[in-house]
């Protein structure tokens, strides 16, 4: 009988590239700027690592398919590298595929990157994903913003919030986000915004305004797994793996007329596995703090509801008293989130753990938060109608 | 399972209406007095919503290109609609207004369609087919595609009308004309259908047919060759004196003598011809004393091509009385004349070409014309620059659900969806290979989810889509369309159209899908 992940495995240490438009740089230098961090904080030798996984998205602009790209650029020590892609949850894939290994047993020590060089394209905002040849012919040209946007407006539809009253909530979600990454180095987005110019923005998929919607940015996150053991032998305060869990749509939301589109089917579903996996009775009083998929402000509000953080329409005005600023009662995006941080899509999964092992481990700096215990990351890849939802916790040990 | 989905994704396909129908027998054509009893059982027209204003037009090239008469406006067709998805709009209205009428099997009953056209969206495949799967008509309907003059759709009725088999004509047209020019202001876009022969044997036919003429000459007045999209026009005099004042004439004679008609015994006269006067002088010309010239409509509407005469007959006929005959002639390369005689049914015929006249969205952007049309190359930025896959075998595998938009309904639970799947969406169980086709496109939906999105390419920004929830718990992301796609909202209710889904102008393919509009307050008269 499964019993789960939790304390099974632990990080030994991650590694995170400066996020941003890199035009200095490719996705070759971008892996490598987080693996050579990671290896420094393990303290091994390339030749230790059993494994590898390789998570990136788009592989038209990136570096190409399979775990070739990642061997090469990190020359690799001839070990098997497999490339996942899950939307926006590839690099906590690719991070559930490492921890399953050393579970397992299988390998001591495995490695887990996630990259992406999406400024390669010309354009602002992400590129088309390819959908395979059926469903282009009957479903809309949409944009992320588009889908999420539809999100924000059954969410105020079904708790009946007032249009602007919702977008000063979206506005306050993204102007803590703005505040929080003044104090991360790696971010891509640092300088502090207010609400009323959040709420003033251009519109770009109607209500989401400009600062509701996070950057595309270059970046790389690593992480090197291993098992508590190990990591004590190596004289290291090992942060360990209480839970993952991963849910994808099966197409329930998109194709029939029972979700009303006013939150995360998945996400309910992964959040209420992911407490029981690492044994969590009262998210709001346990966790002290949280990496949300802030893909858009309205998805960070959604989500606090969807993971049990806040009562069902309600976010909306805890958000708006601070409860989750940095200060706040449970901090959310303390680095700044994909909103300002920044979202390499492939990496976005390994750079929220990069955040929590830093605060865990005592090394966040000056956004470093008082005594945290239990963090919580989570990520959706694709739409709110149709994606893939991911859950992590993490822990001191 | 079949690979094709012609042969039916459904192995036990017992669904409410299957296109898999061979046509039926053909009824024998009644006569009476040596004339075959057929007619037009139902007629329906479509207009583009927008309507440019010529003023506008003017304003923008009188400059380079004075014009006296700016007038009224011409339709404009949306940046995704073609004489194909204009054609499928005006015959589904045409089809449904014939089994309000008492033709309750007329899809099914039909055993030829026509797609008439100038001005064809593809040189090849035949478009009669794409037609053809929209209205999900029986495999065993005959198809095929006529054009070259703007008299085709009416060549086209009278070779149906003589067949007396039921027959669904469908002529739409959108003839592009040289920027500046008088034809530009002049012409229009616009469908129109017509089920012929639903009553042979006594049916309820709105119009019998008399007897009717098709002359040929070879009188080029117009020319453009398969590679320009702009004609060549020649001087409007001669065409009205050698040509319409020569041949129309004759033409009514020869439907007037096979109808056993005098010409003083027609009481409406129908002839479009963009040529201010041009009609009324041939009707004094034929003889026609007392008919009734019918409305040209080129203030509020303009010149619809090739399915302008019909166009203009639904209008006459909201005026008609039981026993009124018509007379329905066209130009081109010739000329045909019908004779057609109102019948009591005439009475209740709905007054749908005045709503649809009406139903328009000014517009006083002249560049919609020529960008819409193609004619100018405009910043799309990259986002635009992404090619169509074709992927034709995708196209045709899923075609009775991406043409006749047809889903899936599982008989264990009454879950409705789309696409059709072998493993049903459900929340009940786990159903596999138990769908039934279920077809949506008359369903209907209501708004879940929308969003104007301005980031996402669009020919008319912002893209508008969302979520639509179709009767039997079915849920499609789906593009809004029309001028006022931004205005749809939750809660909404929307219809279907098919309209234009891709267009890859380096290739020139376009493909079709289907799309959410508002629906009217009120079910329209149709």
């Amino acid at each position: 009988m499964a019993n789960g992940i939790k304390d099974k495995v632990a990080i030994l240490g991650m590694g995170c590239s400066r996020f941003g438009e890199r035009w200095d740089v490719g996705q070759e230098e971008l892996m490598a700027e987080a693996y050579l961090e990671a290896l420094g904080h393990a303290g091994i030798a390339p030749d230790q690592i059993g494994a590898a996984w390789y998570s990136s998205h788009y592989d038209d602009i990136g570096a190409g398919k399979a775990g070739t790209p990642m061997a090469q650029a990190l020359r690799l020590p001839a070990i098997g590298v497999t490339r996942v892609e899950n939307f926006c949850a590839g690099g906590t894939e690719a991070f559930r595929g490492a921890v399953y290994a050393v579970a397992s047993g299988a390998v001591d020590i495995a490695l887990a990157v996630g990259v992406e060089k999406l400024k390669d394209t010309g354009f602002a905002g992400l590129p088309p994903a390819s959908r395979g040849t059926f469903a282009p012919m009957y479903l809309p040209t949409h944009t992320n913003p588009g889908n999420f946007a539809q999100l924000a407006r059954a969410y105020g539809t079904r708790h009946n919030i007032s249009a602007g009253d919702l977008k000063r909530a979206m506005g306050h979600t993204s102007m803590k986000s703005h505040a929080n990454a003044v104090k991360n180095k790696n971010a891509h987005l640092r300088k502090a915004i207010t609400v009323e110019q959040a709420v003033n923005a251009p519109l770009v998929a109607d209500p989401l305004g400009l600062f509701d919607c996070c950057p595309v940015s270059d970046g790389a996150a690593c992480a090197i797994v291993t098992t508590p053991e190990i990591a004590r032998s190596l004289g290291k305060t090992p942060v360990l793996v209480k839970a993952i869990q991963l849910v994808a749509s099966n197409g329930w939301e998109v194709q029939s007329s029972g979700w009303n589109g006013s939150y995360v089917h998945t996400a309910r579903i992964a959040a209420r596995r992911a407490y029981a996996e690492a044994g969590i009775a009262d998210p709001r009083a346990q966790l002290s703090f949280t990496e949300l998929h802030d893909c858009f402000s309205i998805t960070e509000l959604v989500t606090l509801e969807d993971i049990g953080l806040a009562d069902e329409g309600t976010a909306w005005k805890r958000m708006l008293d601070g409860a989750f600023d940095a200060d706040g009662a449970l901090p959310s995006q303390v680095d700044g989130g994909l909103k300002c941080f920044g979202h390499p899509v492939g990496a976005s999964g390994l750079r929220m753990l990069y955040e929590c092992w830093l605060q865990l481990t005592g090394q966040a700096g000056e956004r470093q938060l008082a005594n945290p215990s239990l963090a919580l990351t989570h990520n959706l890849g694709g739409a709110p109608a149709q994606n893939v939802c991911s859950i992590t916790i993490v822990g001191a040990a | 399972m079949p690979k094709c989905g012609w042969q039916s994704a459904f192995p036990r396909a017992v669904g409410p209406d299957v296109r898999r129908v061979d046509a039926g027998e053909a009824p024998s054509p009644g006569r009476t007095d040596g004339h075959l009893m057929t007619g037009i059982t139902a007629l329906a027209i479509h207009l583009p919503r927008l309507r440019l204003q010529r003023a506008a037009m003017a304003a923008a090239m009188g400059w380079l290109c004075p014009r006296g008469d700016t007038r009224g406006v011409r339709t404009l067709a949306y940046w995704d609609e073609d004489p194909i998805t204009m054609a499928v709009a005006a015959a589904r209205t045409c089809l449904a207004q014939a089994e309000r009428n008492g033709v309750p099997e007329a899809r099914t009953a039909v055993r030829a369609l026509t797609f008439a056209t100038t001005t064809p969206v593809f040189a090849e495949p035949q478009q009669a087919a794409l037609v053809h799967a929209a209205l999900r008509l029986p495999e065993a309907t005959r198809a095929q595609d006529v054009g070259g003059t703007m008299r085709c759709g009416l060549l086209a009725l009278h070779a149906a009308l003589e067949s007396a088999e039921p027959a669904l004509l469908t002529a739409a047209d959108m003839p592009l004309n040289t920027p500046g020019g008088t034809a530009e202001m002049r012409y229009s876009d616009g469908g129109v259908s017509a089920l012929v022969g639903g009553g042979v044997g006594g049916g309820p036919d709105l119009l019998t047919y008399r007897g009717g003429a098709s002359l040929s000459a070879p009188f080029i007045e117009r020319y453009r060759a398969p590679d320009r999209s702009l004609p060549t026009d020649w001087e409007e005099r001669w065409v009205r004196e050698e040509g319409f004042l020569d041949l129309v004439p004759r033409a009514i004679a020869e439907a007037l003598g096979k109808a056993q008609l005098s010409a003083d015994e027609i009481d409406h006269f129908v002839l479009p011809c963009v040529i201010p006067g041009a009609a009324k002088a041939v009707a004094q010309a034929a003889g026609l004393s007392r008919a009734e010239l019918a409305q040209p409509l080129d203030l509020e509407c303009g010149d619809t091509g090739a399915a302008h005469a019909l166009v203009m007959l639904a209008r006459a006929m909201e005026d008609m009385r039981p026993g009124e005959r018509v007379l329905v002639a066209q130009f081109g390369q010739g000329a045909t004349a019908l004779v057609l005689e109102a019948s009591d049914t005439i009475t209740g015929f709905p007054a749908a070409a005045s709503a649809a006249l009406a139903d328009g969205v000014a517009e006083a952007n002249y560049l919609k014309l020529p960008i819409f049309r193609g004619l100018m190359p405009w910043e799309r930025g990259l986002r635009g620059r992404f090619p169509v896959n074709e992927a034709l075998t995708t196209a045709y595998r899923n075609s009775e659900a991406l043409l006749g938009f047809v889903g899936g309904r599982s008989p264990e639970t009454g879950q409705v969806q789309f696409p059709p799947s072998r493993l049903a969406v459900s929340e009940a169980g786990f159903f596999a290979e138990t769908q039934q086709p279920w077809p949506l496109a008359d369903l209907g939906g209501t708004v879940a989810t929308a969003t104007a999105d301005r980031l996402a390419f669009s020919r008319s920004p912002p893209n508008c889509y969302g979520l639509i929830d179709i009767p039997g718990g079915a849920r499609l992301m789906m593009d809004f369309t029309d001028p006022d796609a931004e205005r749809l909202s939750p809660g909404d209710a929307v219809r279907f159209v098919f309209r234009i889904k891709d267009l890859d102008e380096r290739t020139g393919f376009r493909r079709y899908f289907w799309k959410a509009v508002a629906a009217p307050a009120s079910p329209a008269a149709a």
